[in-house]
């Protein structure tokens, strides 16, 4: 008996811990770019903008100017935030989904790591929609078909500008995603 | 010695001062268009600084006030002749920048006295200022350098301003030959910006010590743009931050160029052709004359680390201080040109026009006149063995096509104790040769004429021209070839905080993985003595274990 | 009869101690820095590293001294009697259950295999590691010594890693014989008095 109930725990445990540690490469997902960080940044937010289903860029985050405020250090990383009214716009009608606006806008990080790569990060949304039942799972599901596109690149087109803050808004960042999207 | 002491006091007090930012003022071959304007001398120093109230008290400034002397209070029609009026002071002067490599762009290898010197050597951008005089030498400290027959011993053709404006409002064109711009004109052509004509009596009135502006007019931009030659040198230094250099940090130390590379009748220290690479001993004494004052260990000696960092100190022979203190260069969104490939340069765009685009982050990507261009920011440095000096390629030295053409090539092995390992920027590219001859070839680019490369686009006739300049010989046929440029990495030191951590050298993959001839813990074990000894190791615990099971079970038995 | 002896003194219990504890730390920290494994962090690996080794060096100076001063140092005399009857021993007898031929006095510490183990380890195995270990660690004096062209770091620090396993595998068997015998012998180690029959 004790035998059976010790190898019960230990494969919830192994399990559990398998799990745990597979959880984040499920959630989130990384890739190289063939591109350099500007390049990478400008061709995803041209496709977000191509992507139509009330696509529109919100920002561009750059997570290492406040680090350089304080007199520091850390390789280049953007975050493309893009977000569809859509697709928000169900989640936010509804009082008991509202909470996801956490999750918005949809972001796309952007970042170079010490191997001189540039990588680009994205969220499993399709997955983490299929948490909150049946109506997120389904939008969710059509935003993460929309996100795989913003990561199709044609490399024979050329490099389009990358757009710094937001369109028709006031700066980069926070709060100025009124105009630009969600 | 005095001066040096003087120059080193004046400096940090005076020369923060006049960080008048003179911005883009002097002489940017290429400006990105923009004139300099956030230049708020108060604020870069904290010294009041108001040259026109001559009455006031001004800590630290100069003793001498120019808007007083009557040499000065004059309209000067030409740069030469406020030259002159500041050579009826200071008559030395001249004869002493004559000296320079400011002046000569011209330096004589001591060892093999090989000619070396911006006008000898190639450089992996614009190639050669030969037969590209008028363009070039707008970042000449002279006037009136505009073929090869330039007087190198005519004073009133030094140019004092361009490193003592304190205006931000002396600016030297390309096309002038080094002259400022004494008539308004749009610049660059065809943009619908002006360039106003230099107020040479104002910027004589006011000249000052050299600042950040100064330096920068010709260092930040060099190869025609801000940030694309150096890597480690751009506007970004004009007023940087702590994390992009703790030394010029403008809230901070607030140094200017000349508090490191100590300036003495005008001989400026520090030099790419011979650099101090590999320092010893212990921290300088101000104004110690055979110091390299430029070098970090001047100030900083060479076991600058203590208490629980001590150990890093054994890497001072070994290691160069920016190898782990400069972890990118680069680090600002300036970036900088990472290759330049000259055979496509003359492709039209789908008009049958020339044309020119830029990257993403606005950097030039691609223009007829001069090819195709890559760029990057924060870059990760290629680390190699260098004792401070280059093997240069010189205009008319052999190249072997079949290679890449190392246009110079960093000297250095890790046997003895003369070299270090330093940080490199790497430059590629692809660059015209003589196919015959088998030389790197000269080409006269900039001019309106009709041989000019970027007025008719005619490699021939360009590399024609050239050549005839430089006295050498064309064959009449050209290819490209793929090259190499290396630079060494020494601005833009960061935060101790963000230097390289142990690992990202001590490890297989780490930054050290192409340095031969040293041993580094954590990355150099041989595996076939690992193997066996961890082999060796598991069958003497599996034979304990063993031994124990026996013992254990037969002595069970035995009881 | 059970008889009391007095075998091991303060100091000597003190030293084995100390010693055993900074070799472990040598260890886990050494094999860090050759790039084994990430335990302490390279940079604190090599810093305990050193710690480690200056204080191991500090103990062993007292050591050397006590031993000459007190006389000590004869128990580390080799001799080849009875090593063979102390090697069938560990090979057969320890499996009968027959006990150990060797009886410990006071001036008859350790057994003649023992002997000769602690001789190599103290005549072959810390001559390997500490100069291999003080050449390493002064690495930048070497020019100034005049031995950079003699010496080459890669070999200096194969040997000390060679030194290094030796270390381990007299670790791993030294550890096991000690749990082998008697809790006597264990107990004679930490309270210095062990019970003999």
């Amino acid at each position: 008996m004790v035998k059976i109930i010790a190898s019960f725990l230990l494969g919830a445990v192994s399990v559990t811990a398998l799990l745990w540690h597979s959880a984040s490469s499920l959630m989130f997902s990384e890739r190289v770019s063939p591109f350099g960080v500007e390049e990478t940044v400008a061709r995803i937010q041209e496709n977000m903008q191509n992507a139509g289903n009330g696509w529109s860029l919100s920002g561009l985050r750059n997570a290492a100017k406040p680090i350089q405020k304080d007199g520091g250090n850390v390789l280049p990383v953007l975050m493309v935030e893009g977000c569809s009214t859509r697709y928000s716009g169900p989640i936010l009608k509804d009082d008991n989904l509202r909470f996801l606006s956490i999750l918005m806008p949809c972001k796309v990080s952007v970042y170079k790591k010490n191997d001189g790569k540039v990588y680009i990060a994205t969220m499993n949304a399709a997955l983490i929609g299929r948490l909150f039942g049946a109506k997120v799972g389904g939008i969710m599901a059509n935003v993460a078909n929309d996100q795989a596109k913003f990561l199709e690149f044609d490399a024979s087109k050329p490099a389009p500008k990358m757009i710094e803050g937001t369109p028709g808004a006031g700066g980069p960042g926070a709060g100025s995603g009124a105009d630009g999207g969600c | 010695m005095l001066s040096i002491s003087r120059a080193a006091i004046a400096a940090w007090t005076v020369g923060a001062a006049l960080i008048c930012a003179s911005a883009f003022s002097a002489t940017s071959p290429q400006p990105a268009g923009a004139v300099a304007s956030s230049a708020d001398p108060a604020a870069a120093s904290g010294v009041p600084f108001n040259a026109a109230t001559s009455a006031e008290f001004r800590k630290g400034a100069s003793t001498a006030d120019h808007s007083r002397f009557r040499e000065l209070d004059k309209e000067f029609k030409s740069g030469p002749e406020v030259t002159k009026a500041c050579l009826s002071c200071h008559n030395e002067a001249a004869r002493q920048v004559q000296h320079t490599k400011h002046w000569t762009w011209d330096v004589v290898n001591p060892e093999n006295k090989k000619r070396l010197g911006k006008k000898n050597v190639i450089n992996n951008y614009c190639t050669s200022p030969i037969s590209n005089e008028k363009d070039c030498m707008a970042c000449h400290v002279g006037y009136g350098w505009k073929d090869g027959n330039f007087d190198f011993s005519s004073e009133e053709n030094v140019d004092c301003l361009v490193c003592h404006d304190t205006t931000a409002t002396y600016r030297k064109l390309p096309g002038d030959a080094g002259h400022p711009v004494y008539e308004r004109k749009e610049f660059p052509p065809h943009s619908g910006k002006f360039v106003e004509a230099a107020d040479l009596k104002k910027i004589a009135q006011r000249i000052g010590k050299s600042g950040r502006s100064n330096c920068g007019a010709c260092h930040f931009y060099g190869a025609g743009g801000d940030g694309t030659k150096h890597g480690d040198l751009s506007s970004a230094l004009k007023k940087p931050g702590k994390y992009l250099d703790v030394h010029m940090n403008a809230e901070g130390l607030n140094f200017t160029c000349t508090k490191c590379h100590q300036t003495s009748g005008h001989q400026v220290a520090g030099s790419r052709y011979q650099l101090p690479a590999a320092e010893k001993g212990a921290a300088h004494i101000r104004g110690k004359a055979d110091a390299a004052p430029e070098a970090c260990q001047a100030c900083h000696g060479n076991t600058p680390h203590s208490g629980r960092l001590s150990l890093l100190n054994d890497h001072t022979a070994r290691v160069a201080c920016q190898t782990c203190h400069i972890p990118e260069f680069a680090r600002d969104p300036i970036g900088t040109e990472m290759s330049w490939d000259w055979s496509t340069a003359t492709k039209m765009g789908p008009d049958g026009k020339p044309v020119v685009t830029k990257d993403s982050a606005g950097r030039r990507a691609f223009d007829t006149k001069k090819g195709t261009f890559v760029w990057d920011s924060y870059v990760i440095p290629e680390y190699v063995w260098f004792n401070g000096k280059f093997d240069y390629k010189a205009v008319g030295d052999k190249i072997d096509p079949a290679q890449v053409v190392k246009i110079n090539r960093p000297e250095g092995s890790p046997a003895g104790d003369d070299s270090r390992i330093w940080p490199m920027k790497v430059h590629t590219g692809k660059q015209a040769y003589d196919k015959v001859n088998n030389t790197l070839i000269v080409a006269h680019t900039a001019g309106e004429d009709d041989t000019a490369l970027w007025h008719n686009f005619d490699w021939v006739k360009a590399i024609g021209a050239g050549m005839k300049a430089a006295g050498l010989p064309f064959s009449g046929e050209y290819g490209f070839v793929s090259t190499e440029m290396r630079w060494p990495i020494a601005h833009m030191v960061a935060p101790k905080e963000d230097a390289l951590n142990c690992i990202q050298c001590h490890s297989p993959d780490g930054r050290m993985k192409n340095i031969g001839g040293v041993y580094l813990p954590g990355r150099d074990a041989k595996p076939w003595f690992d193997w066996g000894a961890g082999v060796l190791s598991v069958l003497i615990f599996l034979g304990v274990l063993i031994h124990g099971g026996i013992r254990y079970i037969s002595t069970r038995k035995g009881v | 009869m059970a008889e009391r002896l007095f075998i091991f003194k303060r100091f000597e219990r003190f030293w084995h101690w100390s010693q055993a504890v900074l070799i472990v730390v040598m260890m886990l920290t050494g094999f860090e820095v050759h790039g084994f494994y990430t335990l302490f962090g390279f940079g604190d690996a090599a810093v305990y590293h050193t710690t480690a080794a200056w204080s191991l060096l500090t103990i062993w100076a007292f050591a050397v001294v006590w031993q000459f001063t007190t006389g000590e140092w004869r128990q580390y005399i080799p001799s080849l009697r009875n090593v063979d009857v102390m090697f069938f021993y560990y090979l057969f007898g320890i499996f009968t259950g027959a006990s150990s031929p060797f009886h410990k006095s006071a001036t008859q510490k350790h057994n003649p295999l023992q002997r000769l183990a602690y001789l190599a380890f103290l005549s072959f195995m810390s001559p390997i590691v500490w100069i291999s270990g003080l050449l390493y660690l002064f690495y930048p004096q070497w020019p100034a010594w005049g031995v950079d062209n003699l010496l080459a770091l890669e070999w200096i620090a194969l040997f000390h890693t060679f030194g290094a396993f030796l270390v381990l595998w007299f670790f791993i068997v030294h550890v096991y014989l000690a749990l082998s015998g008697p809790v006597a012998h264990l107990k004679a180690m930490i309270t210095g008095w062990e019970d003999v029959e």
